[in-house]
C-alpha cells in the first residue's frame, strides 16, 4: 500500500513539473515572439511621400483661400469681425499643421510600434484637439461668424464631420496600448485583418487626411462668402 | 553527460533563483512606492520564492538525491526562472512597449501584471513536485538471476 501511494506521488510529482515545464516553455517562446513582432518596422517612404504631397496641396489650397480676404482692402458688405476670426482660426490651424512636431512624421522612411502610437497621440492632441475643437468648433460658436451667408449650411456639415473624426482613431490608440499585453497578432492576423503598427499608422493618416479636407472646405466657404459678399 | 548537464543545471537554479528574486522585488518595490502603498504589502508576492529557496536548501544539505540528480526537475526549475528573469527584464528594459514610454516609470507594470499569476503558479508548482519527489522509495538493487 505503502509502495504504491510513493509511486502515485512520483507519478505526480513527474505531472506537475511535466505540467510547469510545458507553461514556462509556453510563456518564454511567447515572450520571444512578442519582442520580435514588437520591434518589427515598416518601410512607408513611398506612402509618406505620397501623403506630404496631398497635404501641402491641400494646405496650399487653405493658404489661397483665407488669403482672399485683407481687412484694409476689403470693401464688401459682411461683417469683417466674424471675417477676421475665421482667418485668424484657419491660421492658427495651419501654424499646427505645419509645425514640426506634425511633419516630423513625413520624413520617416520605417516606422516601428511607438511612432505608430506617437503619431496616433500627437494628431488626437494637436489636430483633432487645438485645431478641430479649440479652433474649428469654436468658430462656428461665434456670434459674429453666425451672421455670415449659408452658415447654417456649414455648420451642421462641420459638426457632423467633426462628431466622425473626433472618434476615429480612439480603437487605434486603445489598440496599440494593448500590445503591451500578450497575444499582440499573428501571421495569420496581419495577413487577414489588422497589422497593428501598419495598420494603426494608415487609419491615423486617413483620419489626418480627412481632418484637412474638412478645413478646405470651411476655407472654400469662406472664399465663397468673401467673394461674394 | 547526464551528469554535467544535472550539475549545470542545478548551480544554474540557485543563481537564476537569485536573479529572479531580485528582479521581482526591485518591480515591486518601484509599484508599491509609485503606488504610495506599505511595503509589506508586497511580501505575500515573495512567498513562493522563499518557499522554494528553503526545499531547495533541505535539499541540499540532506542531500536528496531523488530531487537533486533529477535532470527533468532542475531543466524545468532553470526554464521557470529564466521565464521570470526574462520577463522582468522586458517590463523594464523593452522600450517597444507603448505603455513603459507613455508612464515613465522605467517600468511597464501593465505587462509585469499580466505574469504575476504565471510566476506563482509556476513557483507553487515546483514546490509541490520537490516535496513529492522527496518522498520517492529508493530503488532496491536488482537481484542477479541464478544460473
Amino acid at each position: 500500500m505503502k509502495e504504491a501511494l510513493l509511486e502515485y506521488a512520483n507519478t505526480f510529482a513527474y505531472t506537475i513539473t511535466g505540467l510547469i515545464f510545458g507553461l514556462a516553455f509556453f510563456l518564454l517562446f511567447i515572450n520571444f515572439y512578442h519582442m520580435q513582432e514588437l520591434s518589427e518596422t515598416y518601410d512607408i517612404s513611398t506612402y509618406n511621400d505620397t501623403n506630404k504631397a496631398s497635404v501641402e496641396e491641400k494646405v496650399n489650397i487653405i493658404k489661397n483661400n483665407i488669403n482672399v480676404y485683407d481687412q484694409s482692402t476689403y470693401k464688401g458688405s459682411l461683417n469683417i469681425y466674424g471675417l477676421n476670426t475665421i482667418k485668424l482660426k484657419l491660421e492658427d490651424c495651419l501654424e499646427i499643421i505645419e509645425s514640426e512636431d506634425m511633419m516630423k512624421y513625413f520624413e520617416l522612411d520605417e516606422i516601428g510600434i511607438n511612432d505608430s502610437y506617437n503619431f496616433t497621440v500627437d494628431f488626437k492632441n494637436k489636430i483633432l484637439n487645438d485645431c478641430l475643437v479649440m479652433q474649428v468648433k469654436s468658430l462656428f460658436n461665434t456670434d459674429t461668424v453666425a451672421l455670415l451667408p449659408n452658415f447654417n449650411i456649414i455648420k451642421p456639415y462641420v459638426e457632423l464631420n467633426l462628431e466622425t473624426l473626433l472618434d476615429s482613431i480612439n480603437y487605434v490608440q486603445s489598440n496599440v496600448e494593448n500590445s503591451d499585453h500578450y497575444y499582440f497578432s499573428t501571421d495569420t492576423n496581419k495577413t487577414n485583418f489588422f497589422n497593428l503598427i501598419e495598420d494603426s499608422y494608415t487609419d491615423t493618416m486617413n483620419s489626418y487626411q480627412n481632418s484637412l479636407n474638412l478645413l478646405v472646405e470651411v476655407s472654400n466657404w469662406y472664399k465663397g462668402i468673401v467673394l461674394g459678399g | 553527460m547526464k551528469k554535467i548537464f544535472n550539475g549545470l543545471f542545478y548551480v544554474l537554479k540557485y543563481i537564476l533563483l537569485i536573479a529572479a528574486f531580485a528582479l521581482t522585488l526591485f518591480i515591486l518595490i518601484r509599484m508599491n512606492v509609485r503606488l504610495e502603498k506599505d511595503i509589506m504589502s508586497v511580501l505575500p508576492e515573495f512567498i513562493p520564492f522563499a518557499v522554494l529557496l528553503i526545499l531547495f536548501i533541505i535539499n541540499m544539505f540532506f542531500r536528496q538525491s531523488f530531487v537533486n540528480g533529477n535532470v527533468f526537475y532542475n531543466l524545468t526549475c532553470c526554464l521557470v526562472l529564466s521565464t521570470i528573469v526574462c520577463v522582468s527584464l522586458r517590463s523594464i528594459m523593452d522600450t517597444n512597449m507603448v505603455l513603459n514610454a507613455k508612464y515613465g516609470y522605467g517600468v511597464d507594470f501593465n505587462f509585469f501584471d499580466n505574469f504575476i499569476a504565471y510566476i506563482k503558479i509556476m513557483l507553487y508548482g515546483l514546490s509541490i513536485a520537490n516535496v513529492l519527489f522527496m518522498f520517492k522509495k529508493e530503488e532496491k538493487p536488482k537481484k542477479l538471476k541464478n544460473a
